[in-house]
């Protein structure tokens, strides 16, 4: 279970970017975080990574607290941030350097084949295309077999068709160890398609404002009704999230069935 | 640079020929020039008679003794101003206090011309080898340390966060991430370096040497033998590029996975 409790930041010039977010994540769940721009999406994200530390509140993962980078939590950028100088293998194998290098290579190996880019490996990452390298950068950040994969608006710079690749591409790698995936997006669509919960932030300071279950069963068809209608509950939380004068006693409505639908 | 692109065959062997038209094609004139009589070439000796100086040099074997000479120079300056700039570029580059306490000053050294310390290193230093590779060494140091120092502030920050979101330890830190990421900077400023550094030995070996290219040079100007003079630039010339080449070559296989400007081309 990764528990956040209370978390807040206050950045040193004063921007209050996350209030009092406490959420409970369980093992294997995916969880959409959406949210206006601002909202403090990426800094929840940042948090837990143990990137920047929260000004106060805490994050666990199982028994273990959380105020620097940890093994079993991986993280992937908007960007791949591949190493220019390393070819695709040894980017993948980054961090693994404390295995011997014949049990990296074998996981390497694996690893590529898996994101379906074997013939890729000796090749230079600007090699790649977009949506090439962020296989990469998906495969460098779970070949180390983190229980908790954090993915900040991981195919926002990709083109829709790769985008929605690459959603399916991250399920299917999901099942293998059913990592606790935790992803902000600003991507309706994406979150509906990925996550078992949607929890929508409000800006300005960035709270958590609603949560909503995704009771869907996968793989998911982008073009039912069913999808339609959470897709749409979606998309009014955010609306009503930005509207000043709904209050935030909102967000204690979570559970599966909002009562106003 | 290959604007218009031809053939490829042609490209290949039609770049580097173009390159050699103009001054082949010169020389190749004066010769005719002088030939023919339409001038003495006493002030500007026609390449034959260049070529001829640099043999007589070679055969006598002062050609090697001034080349080992500036050499020997070259190489002790060039050593001594990138060890010393490598190691404080560096401090400044990856500590901010040291960059506070340090880079004004230096940047203030900077703003002197290098050849004003000469009278000094000589009072210091003497007239012998010291005050020479003193002299080399500070013409070095410059663009070195301000190369590494830039290189290191300007690594991206993206990057280092891969770095700690894998949990390296700070040596490790600089092993596979700053070291790697500073390097092609590292390399351009090695070879701005060396360039100054040929600058300086000349202006070292005029403040009085009996021997190197630099006493070459005066010696022909005192003497009135230009096809010395002009022998000795020309072989400035080939160990300038030659030294530069080495930087070049040595690195290059580190630096294999830089996009590079041109670089299918080749002859870039």
């Amino acid at each position: 279970m990764l528990v956040l409790d209370r978390l807040s930041k206050i950045y040193p010039n004063g921007v209050h970017a996350l209030e009092r977010f406490s959420a409970e994540i369980r093992l294997g769940e995916i969880v959409a975080v959406i949210g206006g721009s601002g909202c403090g999406k990426s800094t929840l994200l940042r948090a837990i990574a143990g990137l920047d530390r929260a000004t106060s509140g805490t994050v666990t993962l199982g028994d273990i607290a959380i105020s620097a980078p940890h093994e079993k939590i991986g993280i992937i950028f908007q960007e791949p941030r591949l190493l220019p100088w390393l070819s695709v293998a040894d980017n993948i194998g980054f961090g693994l350097s404390d295995l011997p290098a014949n049990v990296r290579r074998e996981k390497v190996a694996t690893a590529l084949a898996r994101v379906g880019l074997a013939d890729k490996a000796r090749a230079w990452p600007r090699e790649l295309s977009g949506g090439q390298a962020q296989r990469v950068a998906i495969a460098r950040a779970l070949v180390p077999q983190p229980e908790v994969l954090l993915l900040d608006e991981p195919f926002s710079a990709l083109d829709a068709f790769t985008r929605r690749d690459l959603q399916d591409h991250l399920l299917d790698l999901w099942a293998d160890m059913r990592p606790t995936l935790v992803l902000v997006t600003h991507d309706v669509d994406e979150a509906v398609v990925l996550a078992d919960r949607v929890l929508v932030m409000r800006p300005r300071p960035g709270r958590l404002f609603e949560e909503i279950q995704i009771n869907l069963a996968r793989p998911r068809d982008r073009h039912s009704p069913l999808f339609d209608n959470f897709k749409r509950r979606v998309l009014t939380a955010l609306d009503r999230s930005l509207d000043r004068n709904v209050p935030d006693a909102a967000a204690k409505s979570n559970a599966g069935e909002a009562m106003w639908w | 640079m290959a604007s218009r692109a031809p053939s490829g065959r042609l490209r290949r062997w039609a770049r580097p020929a173009l390159g050699l038209l103009l001054p082949v094609g010169l020389a190749l004139a004066w010769e005719i020039v002088v030939r023919l009589g339409l001038s003495s070439g006493r002030l500007v000796p026609p390449p034959t008679r260049l070529f001829a100086t640099i043999v007589e040099l070679a055969r006598s074997g002062e050609l090697a003794r001034h080349i080992i000479a500036t050499l020997t120079r070259v190489v002790a300056g060039f050593g001594l101003g990138v060890v010393a700039g490598t190691v404080l570029g560096a401090v400044s580059g990856y500590w901010g206090l040291a960059r506070r306490l340090l880079d004004p000053t230096v940047q203030a050294l900077r703003a002197i011309p290098s050849i004003a310390w000469v009278p000094l290193f000589i009072l210091w230093l003497g007239i012998f080898e010291t005050s020479k590779i003193a002299l080399i060494a500070v013409g070095v140091f410059f663009p070195v340390y301000l190369g590494v120092m830039g290189a290191i502030l300007s690594v991206d920050r993206k990057i280092v966060e891969v770095g700690r979101t894998f949990r390296l330890s700070g040596p490790e830190m600089i092993r596979r991430i700053l070291l790697p990421a500073v390097l092609p900077a590292y390399v351009v400023a090695l070879r701005v370096g060396l360039g100054l550094g040929w600058m300086f030995v000349v202006a070292a070996e005029f403040m009085g040497a009996s021997e190197g290219l630099g006493y070459l040079l005066i010696d022909g100007q005192q003497l009135g033998k230009p096809a010395q003079i002009l022998a000795a630039i020309v072989i400035f010339a080939i160990l300038g590029k030659t030294t530069d080449w080495l930087i070049e070559i040595a690195t290059a296989p580190l630096l294999r996975w830089q996009d590079a400007f041109g670089r299918p081309g080749g002859a870039a």
